[in-house]
């Protein structure tokens, strides 16, 4: 498997502009995650999941690229124009393909695949007072419902 | 921290830019713009001037109010930040970016978002747009104060007002409320309850039904007398509870000033007052004489003043005991236990007027300033959530008008049993 996705993930790479990535650790420094996860570390930024994907190592199985929040963040500050949200989301959709996606939340009205479960964890985490029902759904489906219990 | 250290960090001024999420004060005015379904027609006119404003062009996909529509049912709605009272997108934010001001309005400091599209997964409605392509967040800051979307609406469906409690309410009934303490207390020493009943008193209907129990005959003076009240239970609701009964002004002074722990469970069924009625009734039925009214706390506060009402050892410590019940919920004595609030909410139960909440213009879910007030907590938090109009039982409604008085879109209001004015029941739409 790891070999058939290799071409997949080159044209990701090319797609994003990682290859140019020249390690410099910006993305690193303005990564929204380093506040919501306390176990966050280098290979879920950014840099190390770009590091990992050049040196050739099973990315897709990896538990790291469902951390993302695909913020903008990175994106913003890259020196080399390397868009770490087209990246993350390019892996993320081919882990999807591939059958080794673990930790995602898929919509209860839709099955969108919406958002990954790390990112739920840690909004249901702030929400703590706050009922859970509606996380359970994609912002679509949510628009949907509203609008035919208030129309 | 070294010196040397603290001096450079004071030199080079190191600081979170970013304040703390503080607890501020609710605007007394706020801004809201209400959405009238029966006239939007689905145009996208507030898409395209809210999408121009943003980003200077007409692209629907980056405004950030959004039109739906429902061609089954043929219904329009229009989705948009609705400025909450605790915004949810605030809580979530990572970066802190979402901040509310003094005027209750909600705005990313853009300076701060990363565009991660947590707030669009923590907003029950998803009110902060998620730009398709770039992935901008969009969220509506009410233009300053002057919202062009209500303004260019050719069909007038948007309306954009500033919020006002009604507000004095609470002046007349606090008042109104001492008044009847020190009547009832002071000056008619004893009346209310049932044996020193005089000219002027209501006997208590609780009081007479046991009294019937124990003497196995009715005398039909006071049990006429003892009609009065639910006749006008029948007629107001439970207002007796909430504007003249002393023991529920007692308590509405001990509730204002003790914290809240919360009650355990098994003590949270609102069946236990019928219980103890029941219990009551048929206790005096067997013992001959009113068991309930000897430790009646309304009674024991009746009689607690002037030389008639010598407190026996027993009642001397029931009012502070039911009292510490404050301690668990706001009024829980009324809302669980007492025995002449069942007798009243069995009348209130066929009363002539209800509470309705939930108006077109209610914010539901980004308010519930009305279910943090209640002091019998009957105003349905998870309805509100939802987004669906609460239903109030108006058996336990003790008909404050804390409700009406603070609401500040006035979408609480008295109204008669038979009027209609929420929108009926919509099935909430599942998956199938």
């Amino acid at each position: 498997m790891k070999m058939k996705s290799a071409k997949e993930i080159r044209d990701i790479m090319t797609a994003s502009g990682a290859h140019s990535c020249v390690e410099c650790g910006r993305c690193v420094a303005v990564c929204p995650m380093a506040e919501m996860y306390p176990n966050f570390s280098i290979e879920m930024s950014p840099r190390g999941v770009i590091k990992k994907v050049m040196m050739g190592e099973d990315i897709l199985a990896d538990e790291y690229i469902w951390y993302c929040t695909e913020c903008n963040a990175g994106t913003d500050v890259c020196p080399a124009g390397v868009s770490d949200r087209d990246l993350i989301k390019g892996l993320r959709q081919l882990a999807i393909q591939q059958g080794t996606v673990k930790d995602i939340r898929t919509c209860t009205c839709c099955g969108e695949l919406f958002a990954a479960l790390h990112v739920m964890d840690f909004i249901t985490e702030r929400l703590k007072d706050e009922p859970k029902g509606y996380l359970e759904m994609c912002p679509a489906c949510r628009r949907k419902v509203y609008l035919l219990r208030n129309a | 921290m070294p010196e040397a250290a603290q001096k450079q960090v004071e030199y080079i001024d190191i600081k979170d830019l970013r304040p703390l999420p503080a607890k501020k004060k609710l605007p007394r005015h706020p801004p809201v713009i209400v959405f009238n379904p029966s006239k939007c027609t689905g145009c996208s006119t507030c898409e395209m001037v809210c999408s121009n404003r943003n980003v200077d062009k007409v692209a629907p996909a980056s405004s950030s109010i959004k039109v739906l529509r429902n061609e089954e049912e043929g219904k329009n709605f229009a989705a948009l930040c609705l400025h909450c009272r605790e915004p949810l997108c605030l809580e979530a934010c990572p970066t802190r970016a979402i901040d509310k001001d003094d005027e209750g309005i909600v705005r990313i400091r853009r300076l701060f978002c990363v565009e991660c599209g947590i707030c669009t997964l923590a907003c029950p409605e998803s009110a902060p747009m998620v730009e398709p392509v770039t992935g901008k967040i969009r969220k509506c800051d009410l233009c300053e104060g002057d919202p062009l979307c209500v303004k260019h609406c050719p069909e007038g469906a948007l309306h954009f007002y500033r919020g006002k409690a009604v507000g004095w309410i609470k002046y007349l009934r606090w008042p109104v409320q001492l008044l009847s303490f020190l009547l009832l207390v002071v000056v008619l020493v004893g009346t209310f309850c049932y044996f020193t009943a005089g000219v002027v008193s209501l006997p208590c209907p609780t009081g007479t039904l046991q009294n019937i129990a124990a003497t196995k005959h009715i005398v039909f003076a006071s049990a006429g007398a003892a009609l009065v009240l639910i006749v006008l239970t029948i007629l107001l609701g439970r207002a007796f509870c909430g504007w003249v009964c002393p023991f529920g002004f007692f308590l509405d002074l001990v509730g204002s000033v003790v914290p809240k722990f919360g009650l355990p469970k098994f003590l949270k069924s609102r069946m236990i007052k019928y219980g103890i009625l029941g219990g009551a009734i048929g206790g005096a039925a067997g013992l001959g004489f009113q068991p309930f009214c000897t430790v009646c706390p309304i009674g024991s506060i009746c009689r607690s003043y002037g030389v008639s009402g010598v407190l026996q050892g027993a009642e001397l410590a029931i009012v502070p005991a039911i009292a510490s019940l404050e301690l668990g919920q706001r009024r829980s004595w009324c809302r669980y236990f007492c025995p002449v609030g069942a007798v009243l909410a069995l009348a209130a139960k066929i009363g002539l007027i209800k509470i309705v909440i939930g108006a077109k213009q209610c914010k539901k879910f980004s308010c519930m300033q009305c279910a943090d007030i209640c002091p019998m907590g009957i105003i349905d938090r998870e309805a509100l959530r939802e987004g669906t109009a609460p239903k109030i039982p108006m058996d336990e409604c003790i008909l404050c008008m804390r409700c009406v008085d603070t609401c500040p879109y006035s979408s609480a209001k008295i109204r008669f049993r038979w009027q209609k004015t929420i929108p009926g029941e919509v099935k909430a739409w599942t998956y199938s």
